[in-house]
């Protein structure tokens, strides 16, 4: 479960950065990047976070996921708040963004292990979970070789396996099919369903709604870091007032 | 314990890139001989070729310096050329086709009989680093000087003590480690300050902005553990990188003294007597605190850095920060103090130099420690405090 109130980020600005935002932002010292946003994820859903490129959907999931710290409002994940209790909330999280993140030298059984040694897994639950992963992810042929030396696909595959090594209760996707080929974000869309039917809380972030429409039960909009609507995936069909998800998504995202 | 983990797998992630390991291992413990032998064989083949060289000479006045003429044509090595005409002496000396022209003035025999000065002019282009020209020609004529005054002093009846009031005896109680040490140890600490800012380098870029520019930092901040436990990690193995490469090219430098041939063998005696397992292990003490000092800024300014690029651009002119105090500490009348044992790098260079020397002050040494200490626990608080930052490690 994921409970997210009254969120709020502000990020400072530099004199660069000033002049390059324009004229609107000559005098000011901050940018609001998340503006007043609540919503909740329920356990067993699929929780879709709808916005353009800028929108602060990466800052809201890098919050969640105690990376960054709000300006103001909290959020509580699985019970712990990600100010306060941290650790706690990274024990708990998988965290994968559309870049594979991995690490070129090393090789996937070793990328999976320093993650499983990072959540302090035990040798033998890191072993069993390992392999079992590693047979429905079909990686054993490439377990030992280098991560630099793999296929894109191969390369996605660990970092599944890597996210959910340690099983955790909360999966956080940002943007996780973005630059990635139709195959391997099959496998990714794949992978967020089997998330939600193993009842984990599942928050997903992007900008395509074919996704959206595949498997989210809830979804939200957010733009210019407000947050415009937030209800389930059937109740937004309902009022579809456009022909196509696409339509209906430009449509609001004009009436802000 | 996460920082152990996060350790282990960055020791692991740098040994197997080629570069860190070059430079790290292949740099300091074979480029420092293999360097040090080709210089040494260099400047010994220029000395020899310049000493073996034949001095080709143009001596003017011969009629009026028999003796002194007869002197040079003995020389060793010599060829006279008195058939190049006077007024094209000049532009041979310039050319280099001749080495020196000696001039003796018309009056040289009668100067000399009164008891007189002689006037003599040498003409050489002062271009060759070994002067070893002038010094050829200076000692035929100190030879010929000091004939000369003995016979003036045989025929005044003057005794050698008249000339010569005092007869010094200098009794050094520098001992040979001492002189040594004095002498060429500066050149020690500034091999193995540079080799601990360059072992550190490559990692700190790694480990840093590398760790950015791969998208994995993301991945290491989202897991359990700490941002404490991520720099921890981190840290320490940029430290035993620069402390390895450190120790390397210490180590590359002792074995490249072991081959140079041109060495004389009590010279080698001696430096392996001050090059006991003792001192190595004395200066290794103090290229710890400065690996560490170094890592620690390092991987700060590399985490600051959006890129390995701009990462690369940030350390790089710090290289010459680096060398400069450590050169200072080669210079002679720089000594260790309680005020130079405070200024990081200069201390290390000064200190290791009195180390060599064997003449090591505990006291200056204790501020020595603590100062770099010091340092390198400030520089840490920093690197974790930039760590914490979210606009340093988000500044994409």
């Amino acid at each position: 479960m994921i409970t997210v109130k009254n969120l709020v980020k502000d990020f400072s600005l530099n004199r660069k950065q000033r002049k390059e935002l324009g004229d609107e932002y000559k005098n000011t010292k901050t940018i609001r990047a998340v503006d007043d946003i609540s919503f909740e994820c329920k356990p067993g859903r699929i929780y879709g976070l709808l916005g353009p490129n800028g929108a602060g959907k990466t800052t809201t999931l890098r919050m969640i996921a105690t990376m960054l710290k709000p300006s103001s409002g909290f959020i509580n994940v699985t019970g712990f708040d990600t100010v306060n209790q941290g650790q706690n909330v990274r024990e708990q999280i998988g965290f994968m963004t559309g870049q594979t993140a991995l690490y070129d030298r090393l090789t996937p059984t070793e990328m999976v292990k320093y993650i499983g040694d990072l959540h302090g897994m035990d040798k033998i639950t890191f072993q069993n979970r390992k392999n079992k992963l590693f047979d429905i992810l079909d990686m054993h042929s490439f377990a030992d070789r280098r991560i630099a030396r793999l296929s894109t696909g191969m390369k996605q595959k660990t970092s599944i396996a890597r996210t959910i090594i340690h099983d955790p209760q909360v999966m956080v996707f940002d943007e996780p099919t973005s630059g990635l080929d139709v195959m391997t974000s099959r496998a990714i869309m794949d992978l967020i369903r089997s998330c939600r039917e193993e009842g984990k809380t599942v928050i997903f972030s992007t900008h395509r709604m074919g996704e959206v429409n595949q498997v989210c039960n809830d979804i939200a909009i957010i733009y210019k870091g407000k947050l415009f609507y937030n209800d389930t995936l059937d109740k937004f069909k309902s009022e579809m007032t456009q022909p196509t998800f696409e339509e209906e998504f430009i449509y609001r995202v004009g009436e802000a | 314990m996460k920082f152990l983990i996060i350790a282990k797998k960055e020791m692991i992630d740098i040994t197997r890139d080629k570069r860190t390991i070059l430079m790290m291992v292949a740099v300091p413990l074979l480029m420092v001989p293999i360097l040090m032998g080709s210089m040494m064989k260099i400047v010994s083949s220029q000395a020899e070729k310049a000493s073996a060289k034949q001095l080709k000479v143009r001596f003017v006045g011969e009629e009026h310096a028999p003796n002194l003429y007869q002197a040079f044509t003995e020389m060793d090595k010599v060829i006279m050329l008195n058939q190049i005409p006077i007024d094209s002496i000049q532009s041979y000396i310039q050319e280099e086709f001749l080495d020196a022209a000696i001039y003796v003035n018309p009056t040289y025999s009668k100067d000399i009989a009164g008891n007189g000065q002689a006037n003599i002019q040498i003409h050489f282009k002062g271009t060759d680093s070994f002067d070893i020209a002038r010094d050829r020609i200076k000692a035929v004529l100190k030879v010929s000087e000091n004939q000369i005054i003995s016979s003036r002093m045989d025929r005044l009846n003057i005794q050698a003590s008249v000339v010569k009031a005092y007869e010094i005896q200098y009794n050094d109680v520098a001992s040979k480690q001492e002189k040594f040490g004095k002498l060429a140890g500066g050149w020690l600490p500034y091999i193995f300050i540079i080799f601990g800012f360059m072992g550190a380098m490559y990692p700190a870029v790694d480990l840093g902005s590398g760790e950015k520019e791969r998208g994995t930092l993301e991945t290491i901040l989202s897991s359990p553990a700490t941002r404490l436990d991520v720099v921890m990690g981190k840290f320490l193995v940029i430290m035993s990188a620069a402390f390895l490469t450190a120790f390397l090219g210490l180590a590359g430098l002792l074995i490249g003294i072991q081959q140079i041939s041109e060495i004389p063998p009590p010279v080698l005696t001696l430096i392996n007597e001050i090059f006991s397992v003792k001192s190595i292990a004395l200066i290794m003490t103090l290229v710890l605190p400065v690996s560490a000092f170094f890592s620690a800024v390092l991987l700060g300014l590399s985490i600051y850095a959006r890129s390995f690029k701009e990462a690369q651009s940030i350390i790089a002119p710090l290289n010459i920060v680096i060398i400069f105090p450590a050169v200072i500490g080669t210079l002679p009348g720089i000594e260790l103090n309680s005020i130079t044992a405070l200024i990081p790098i200069l201390n290390v260079s000064l200190a290791a130099k009195d180390i060599i020397a064997g003449v090591i002050n505990p006291f200056f040494m204790t501020e020595v420690y603590l100062s770099l200490f010091g340092f390198a626990a400030l520089a840490l608080l920093w690197c974790v405090s930039a760590f914490n930052k979210e606009s340093t490690i988000f500044r994409n």
